[in-house]
């Protein structure tokens, strides 16, 4: 296969979130303001020019307000009869008078709603489109969907073949990236294209029973390494995202084009497809500008972005599509649970960091090369936590899918003072000597086969004060399974002789946020190969339990469902759990194993649902 | 002291900008000055333009092209 699609999706937003902002600064709010109205529809046609001229079809997402609107109903009409443009719908741009007037509310986020209004909006929006067009769409979208909003929809409308159902690590970084204002709390969901399970939209289904019957696509694609630490809303396709992240001079956002490029290579780990969406709301190009950049620039940042896309497209290297053809194709293309990875490298930092992202139905696991290949976030879709959102849900805005790791968020390899962060490593011992290989900058190598996809992290040496120690390290992703293989192993040693004990451990926590969450009620334990097993509960009192001989590690995180585990392949190794204290809010397992050169500690990680 | 304003460029606090905080400056017309609402920067036009120019500074590949085949190569 050698497949890159695009889909290219526009919305005639009479309210545009920003442009209203915009227009409304020091005057009393008036939704459906006639010159906002007029503009956004001027945006709405201008990007629909700028597509077809490059020989792209779109996928017209109508608002709710845009459904009481003729002249957008009218655009969407003759952009369908002459180009193919599909018409589908969506959730965002609700805001109008005919909403307020129905429901009373200055709700914008459909998520968010109380279940009632959610449900009511469902009907209600699907209803006014068969009116207006005579047919329902066959495909919807919002910043985010969770599973009980898109099982009812597909319950009820089952024509619903495809959502933009979220915003790849649209989470706490955004949040703060916009003052603390911006409610979309998403993280922990795929990057690119996927069938989410019914039981929980970010995670990626099981199987058939588990399928929740529509295919979902993230809001844009983004950089796979700039969101590791920033927001995610400066690295994404969508030009004036990269202009609000000032990576850009004049008008030269070269970026732009590398972050379709590397999409493209993304190829190479995923069976030979690749996806790219692309998605701007019209309040992004508003004549007035957006922040410090000038309309103009805007324009052109469009214009050159999209006429990228037609020039991939003539040389035959990107398929455009609607959104329902897309579904169509991943449907008779791609599995169910279909695994997807990532060997990501920075293109515009400047520096040699690469990342390695891979998801299937089990987990979602990101390696961060530059800290030697340690795993540094985690999710654990195996347990497929059911947690819908909005009003009057225990979660509410926080619609993010729980981590068991965020090296960033909770410490990870650098803490102040005391304790240790979340991060999945290995520590290497020689003697009094300890060097965790997470200080050790690496790259990676991708390899796959019948039912695995492999990491291998390029070796990288240790230097203790008498003793030099290259160490390589792979992982072998087993498809579905929940096991990853970690394999560590001494490469070369100054002195043969020599002796080094390897320490494979997960620093674990859970939460959404960078905040602690209670940990009491956990449990860890350490069964030696006698199958005598060990178990202690947390309560923040810094104990550990040990086995000399040890079949397994164990911890049991029951808040969100998740056991992880680690066991040895060799009968040698030692095993231990601690347990954390207040000021160190973290369970830890380990396996250590003392080895020669040509030695390895082969270890078999294990996420499955608690 | 006179009302703050959006200036003619909607600037952004740059310290704000600097910890990722996207706050937009108001504009004292009596002082010719920008100023935060939230932190302590106030200053000029230009003072915010070098330290833009300063911002800039972590994308050191900002001008670059990566290509298809560069991207393979880089570091492998």
């Amino acid at each position: 296969m050698d497949k890159f699609i695009l889909n290219v999706i526009h919305r005639p937003e009479l309210v545009p979130e920003y442009i209203n902002t915009d227009a409304l600064e020091g005057q009393k709010e008036e939704v459906g303001k006639g010159e906002v109205v007029s503009e956004s529809l001027d945006i709405f046609r201008l990007q629909q020019e700028i597509a077809h001229q490059n020989g792209i079809r779109c996928t017209i997402q109508m608002t709710y307000a845009s459904l009481f609107n003729e002249e957008a109903i009218a655009l969407a009409k003759a952009d369908h009869e002459k180009y193919g443009d599909e018409i589908g719908h969506t959730f965002l741009g609700v805001q109008c008078k005919e909403f307020r007037e129905k429901y009373h509310s200055k709700e914008l986020a459909v998520w968010l709603l109380p279940w009632d209004m959610k449900t009511r909006l469902v009907h209600d929006t699907f209803a006014r489109f068969n009116e207006v067009f005579g047919f329902y769409p066959t495909s919807t979208g919002s910043y985010f969907m969770d599973a009980e909003l898109i099982n009812y929809i597909k319950k009820h409308y089952p024509m619903v073949k495809i959502a933009v159902a979220a915003c790849f690590e649209e989470g706490p970084k955004v949040f703060r990236h916009t003052n603390n204002t911006w409610y979309t709390l998403l993280d922990g969901g795929p990057w690119t294209a996927w069938v989410p399970s019914k039981k929980c939209s970010h995670a990626i289904a099981e199987n058939a029973e588990d399928d929740s019957g529509i295919v979902a696509v993230p809001h844009l694609s983004r950089d796979l390494l700039g969101v590791m630490d920033n927001a995610g809303d400066m690295f994404g396709t969508h030009p004036q995202n990269i202009i609000r992240g000032l990576a850009y001079e004049d008008d030269r956002l070269p970026f732009m084009y590398n972050l379709v490029d590397q999409y493209q290579v993304m190829k190479k780990y995923n069976k030979g497809f690749s996806y790219n969406l692309v998605y701007v709301g019209p309040g992004w190009m508003g004549k007035s500008g957006r922040w410090e950049c000038s309309y103009r620039v805007l324009k052109k940042s469009y214009e050159d972005f999209l006429g990228y896309y037609g020039e991939l497209k003539k040389a035959g290297k990107v398929e455009d599509m609607t959104m329902t053809e897309f579904s169509d194709w991943y449907r008779h293309n791609k599995a169910i649970n279909e695994p997807i990875c990532g060997l990501w490298k920075d293109t515009l930092f400047g520096t040699k960091n690469q990342c390695f992202w891979y998801a299937d139905s089990q987990f979602r696991i990101q390696v961060d090369l530059k800290l030697g290949g340690a795993i540094t976030d985690i999710r654990p879709y195996a347990s497929k936590l059911e947690r819908p959102c909005g009003a009057g849900t225990p979660a509410n805005q926080d619609a993010s899918y729980p981590y068991i790791v965020h090296s960033r968020y909770r410490g990870g390899p650098f803490t102040h003072y005391a304790g240790e962060g979340a991060i999945k490593s290995a520590k290497i011992r020689h003697g009094s000597e300890e060097v965790d290989l997470s200080a050790c900058r690496s790259t990676g190598r991708y390899e796959e086969g019948e039912g695995y996809r492999r990491l291998i992290v390029n070796p990288v040496e240790i230097e203790f004060n008498a003793l030099t120690v290259k160490i390589g390290t792979s992982y072998t992703f087993w498809e579905n399974t929940g096991r990853i293989e970690i394999t560590r192993k001494v490469l070369e040693m100054s002195d043969p002789a020599e002796i080094v004990e390897i320490d494979e451990y997960l620093t674990s926590c859970w939460g959404t946020n960078e905040y602690p969450e209670d940990l009491t009620g956990c449990t860890l334990s350490v069964t030696g190969r006698d199958g005598l097993r060990n178990e202690l509960n947390y309560e923040y009192r810094c104990r550990d339990l040990h086995a000399e001989a040890v079949q397994k590690v164990e911890a049991i995180i029951p808040m969100v469902q998740t056991k992880a585990s680690m066991t040895p392949m060799s009968d040698d190794c030692r095993g231990y759990c601690e347990e954390g204290y207040s000021f160190a809010p973290n369970l830890k397992i380990g396996l250590v194993r003392t080895v020669g050169l040509g030695g390895e500690l082969n270890v078999t990680f294990k996420i499955e649902r608690a | 002291m006179a009302q703050g304003r959006t200036g003619k460029i909607n600037y952004r606090c740059p310290h704000c900008l600097f910890r990722a905080i996207d706050y937009d400056l108001l504009y004292d017309r009596n002082a010719d000055q920008y100023y935060c609402r939230r932190c302590n920067w106030e200053g000029s036009e230009m003072e915010i333009l070098a330290d833009y120019s300063v911002y800039k500074q972590q994308y050191r590949h900002m001008l670059k092209r990566w290509t298809v085949d560069s991207i393979i190569a880089k570091d492998e």
